[in-house]
């Protein structure tokens, strides 16, 4: 800490859920006041890092609108009454509740419905520890649109997400010939942590592809964009793959090593063939057709080169390498064919397929944009397999820093021998409360999410969920479109005024420190979970605070020794690294063949083993189908982190309201202008906003960004017109995603509406 | 000692339009209008491409005082309140300035803006509290997509010496003899499929 002229400067980190670019802050303060907040140095000068938000964040921790104290309803629910109460009588209510509740309905009946916690661990552990104190349920919220990528994920890699397989190409001294920036906008979702990167790699010589059906900030520095249909992506992966087998560009060594491409499938049941079927003691074994001997053998048998193509008869089976499965599929997408379903033209599928075929590497990016419809998780498989099936998939480790792992057990598991917490997607939240399936929830606990606006069907949730809730608490910052649904409303800080650890961004680490104390009498979560945990009796897990907390999350040999102190005297600190010794370990795919599945065993039922492409439920990409012509999807603005951020002022100066961005063609066709009031509607709900008339969209989709208010809309919200059908294999294999991307609507102009 | 010559240089292939450098500067300097603007370039409505879908362009241009070698604001200001310093940012003596507006109607580059609570003037002065101790302005330390370079063009060395020495570059408005100390490396072309 130095002091100068009165001024104290402090070096934090912000924690806000921007795609963990988690920028060292340094906060000067005067008195007890922050006065300014600038970027951090770290250890590497050029990773110095913030945005237009972070710069902005103290115009949320000073907002004249912050709640101040604890707070019960008076009014109806959603009506916004509320009276001050003492922090004692919220935490009692609270306690009181609760035990009412576990008492009639069991204690699961409780769910504890969190958000994004940002970069930020120890808040998020400290409702964990109480959820598994208390076994009440543990509301997941990766659903609500950042499930899709992780189903995807688990399928093909079998690990949550697909990113480390991906982004060495990205990291120096690696440079990629070739990025394909797929579904995702870095340059406005993630600038500092991986458009930088690649800016640096096309500074270097990369050739930039950007695939989205907005011609976002990312597609304006591609050298190559294509517009493609929301929803379409597996359809053009498996054109892409039809023009790289055709040429023959695929890797075929990569194929027989890293892939199950090599593995027989029965074509009678899909499964594969195990030696069991063919009588061997190795019953479980996967059998691989040997193309030196011409005969099964088991797969990583030495001196043998596994067929990944062609047709074999075994003990009277009819068998296939999956990769030849894969071929069959692809064979039956020409770029002709997935140009009428994409919309992208039949030369850039052939040429960028040819480009994949031949660039080394190739890096992809992704994220969670294109996951967001009901088949995301095959869109994500999709991509993965054209980057498995020519060897763009990073499969070993040399050297590096070591990615952090935190000591979440003592959350997860306070008692180690009672069990923990239940869990449910937030997806299934809605039929827990409304029908009490699969269990009943009858009482909510809302900390860093704004549920109401920000999850699917907004308008479902106020008609059915909200009012089947006997009780609800909501910890926030402000009187969000959730908080007014509260029955018990507390007050909790802004990220200036708590202290938590942050494992980000790759390859540091940083801590969060507290720079004033807690403003008004709102409380830190951490604070406000031990005072709820003291009246249940547990307060013997939360004593020591936020500092205690984060030195148990940090109690991990993959921090080597980085501890709460070091960080406070250091700031970012870098994660161990593993210097280069010319050694090279394969890494371990968790899939249940230990390799890439490009053919899904688990998925056969569903009709699902290879990545097949499967039209959107909703969005409508081929004319004339469906009620609603124009598919709605939600881009991400750098003006908001989600919801954060929407009702800070200066912000608000540069981008005032939601606008609908539509193509002047189906603008046109509805006699709409720019700037005109228009309704975007399905039998969901009507939407009232500004109309954008712009070539930024493609012709037949609309975008509306997500993450503005309902209360700054004329009517209705992005997520009003959402829906909330639940794909059943992404409950199968993870959770169900929110498919805010799949949605079909209407646009008019409101004085035609109204008419 | 030679003097230096003070100059930014703006890599428009790496402005990613964010407009952090807006907010920074607002920050820093506490100014009611922005003293460095980000326009969509070719386009009435900023963050919009031209072109019809999917052939598309879209640029972006952050403009702020030039701080030109020959500055028209200078030369028109009767009270001397604006002066040109030796290495090179033009800087306001408040005290002198009258709010006559002389200087905003002179600037080619809209650069300079009325302070209404004030009655003064206030233009962006490269940071010049900043730089003075050795530090950048503080929309270059902000920059998220590190488009912004400063240094000094006296230097060979310096970054941006190198950089004009290297790349095309240009000024706005060349025609007007003003000698922009902003100069604008162009996105680089692209190359297609």
């Amino acid at each position: 800490m130095d002091e100068k002229d009165g001024i104290r400067v402090v070096r934090t980190a912000c924690p806000a859920h921007c795609g963990i670019d988690c920028c060292g802050i340094l906060a000067h303060v005067k008195g007890d006041r922050v006065v300014k907040l600038e970027p951090a140095d770290f250890p590497d000068p050029r990773d110095r890092r913030i945005c237009l938000r972070g710069l902005s964040s103290l115009e949320i921790t000073y907002h004249p609108e912050r709640l101040k104290y604890p707070m019960k309803r008076v009014g109806e629910r959603g009506e916004g009454k509320f009276e001050r109460i003492s922090w004692d009588e919220a935490f009692t209510t609270i306690a009181n509740k609760f035990r009412e509740i576990g008492d009639k309905y069991g204690w699961r009946a409780i769910g504890w419905v969190l958000g994004g916690p940002g970069a930020g661990t120890t808040k998020f552990g400290a409702y964990l520890r109480l959820a598994s104190l208390t076994q009440s349920t543990r509301v997941s919220a990766w659903g609500y649109g950042d499930a899709g990528l992780p189903c995807g994920s688990r399928v093909l890699f079998g690990t949550h997400l697909p990113f480390t397989f991906f982004l060495p190409y990205l990291i120096p001294p690696s440079v990629p010939e070739l990025v394909v920036v797929w579904g995702s906008n870095p340059a406005e979702t993630q600038p500092l942590f991986m458009m930088r990167k690649i800016m640096d790699a096309k500074e270097k010589g990369a050739q930039l592809v950007v695939i989205d059906p907005r011609y976002t900030v990312t597609a304006s520095k591609a050298d190559e964009y294509l517009g493609i249909k929301p929803g379409t992506d597996a359809a053009l992966a498996l054109g892409l793959m039809h023009v790289i087998f055709k040429k023959g560009l695929q890797d075929d060594d990569f194929i027989r090593r890293y892939t199950v491409g090599p593995f027989l499938v029965r074509t009678d049941t899909g499964k594969f063939l195990r030696g069991k079927d063919l009588g061997w003691k190795e019953k479980e074994s996967y059998v691989v057709w040997d193309a030196v001997s011409n005969s099964p053998q088991i797969p990583g048998t030495s001196g043998i080169i596994a067929a990944i193509t062609g047709t074999y008869r075994l003990n009277g089976l009819e068998c296939k390498p999956s990769f030849q499965l894969l071929r069959e599929l692809a064979e039956q997408y020409p770029p002709e064919r997935v140009s009428e379903i994409s919309g992208v033209s039949a030369e850039l599928i052939r040429k960028l397929g040819e480009r994949i075929g031949t660039a080394k590497p190739v890096a992809f990016v992704t994220h969670m944009g294109l996951a967001r419809t009901y088949h995301g998780d095959i869109s994500m498989r999709a991509l993965g397999t054209v980057a498995a099936v020519t060897g763009n998939v990073n499969t070993s480790f040399g050297s590096g820093h070591l990615p952090a792992v935190l000591n979440w057990q003592p959350f997860l598991h306070a008692i180690p021998e009672k069990p923990s917490y239940h869990r449910l997607g937030i997806l299934q939240l809605y039929d827990a409360v409304i029908k009490g399936e699969p269990w009943p929830i009858k009482a909510v606990w809302f900390a860093f999410i704004n549920f109401v606006n920000q999850c699917a069907n907004s308008g479902k949730i106020i008609r059915e969920v909200i009012p089947n809730l006997e009780f609800i608490v909501t910890v926030d910052l402000f009187m969000t479109p959730t908080a007014r649904y509260a029955d018990i409303l507390l007050p909790t800080c802004s990220f200036l005024e708590f202290s938590d650890f942050l494992p980000h961004p790759y390859p540091y680490v940083q801590l969060q420190q507290k720079v004033i104390e807690p403003l008004y009498e709102s409380k830190s979560d951490v604070d406000i979970a031990a005072g709820v945990a003291k009246k249940l009796g547990f307060g013997e897990y939360f004593e020591g605070g936020e500092e205690a907390f984060i030195d148990l999350i940090m109690k991990h040999p993959s921090l080597g020794g980085i501890t709460r102190e070091k960080l406070k005297q250091q700031g970012a600190m870098k994660l161990p690294f593993i210097p280069d010794t010319g050694q090279k370990f394969d890494i371990a795919f968790s899939t249940p063949s230990g390799k890439i599945e490009i053919y899904a065993e688990q998925l056969v039922e569903f009709g699902q083993a290879l990545p097949v492409y499967l039209p959107p439920l909703e969005a409508p990409v081929e004319p004339g189908k469906g009620k609603y012509p124009l598919a709605f999807i939600q881009g991400h603005s750098r003006f908001r982190t989600h919801s954060m951020f929407a009702n800070v002022r200066s912000l608000l100066e540069m981008n005032p309201e939601p606008v609908v961005e539509i193509n002047p063609i189906d603008a046109k066709k509805r006699n709409i202008k720019d700037s005109d009031i228009v309704v975007v509607f399905n039998d969901r709900a009507r939407t009232i906003l500004r109309a954008r008339v712009t070539e930024g969209v493609r012709p037949g989709v609309i975008n509306i960004t997500e993450g503005w208010w309902i209360d700054q809309f004329g009517e209705g919200s992005v997520n009003h017109l959402t829906h909330d059908v639940i794909n059943p294999v992404h409950a199968f294999v993870y959770e169900p995603n929110m498919s805010m991307n799949d949605v079909a609507v209407e646009v008019e102009k409101l004085e035609e509406a109204e008419k | 000692m030679k003097n230096r010559r003070l100059v930014l240089v703006i890599d428009q292939e790496r402005c990613i339009g964010c407009e952090a450098c807006t907010v920074a500067c607002r920050i820093e300097n506490n100014t009611t209008a922005p003293w460095i603007w980000v326009e969509t370039q070719n386009v009435l409505q900023k963050d919009t491409p031209e072109g019809s879908f999917p052939e598309l362009r879209m640029n972006f241009l952050p403009q702020l005082c030039n701080h030109c070698a020959n500055p028209p604001c200078v030369d028109a200001c009767p009270q001397g309140a604006l002066i040109k310093r030796k290495d090179g940012p033009v800087v306001l003596d408040e005290n002198k300035c009258n709010g006559c507006l002389v200087c905003i109607d002179a600037c080619p580059y809209g650069a300079i803006h009325f302070n209404r609570s004030r009655k003064v003037i206030e233009k962006c002065h490269f940071c010049v509290h900043r730089i003075d101790q050795g530090l950048e302005p503080f929309c270059v330390v902000c920059c998220e997509g590190q488009a912004i370079y400063f240094g000094d063009l006296n230097d060979p060395e310096s970054e941006v010496s190198k950089i004009i020495a290297k790349r095309k570059t240009f000024q706005l408005k060349p025609e007007e003899g003003t000698g922009p100390s902003v100069y604008y490396s162009p996105p680089r072309p692209k190359r297609r499929l």
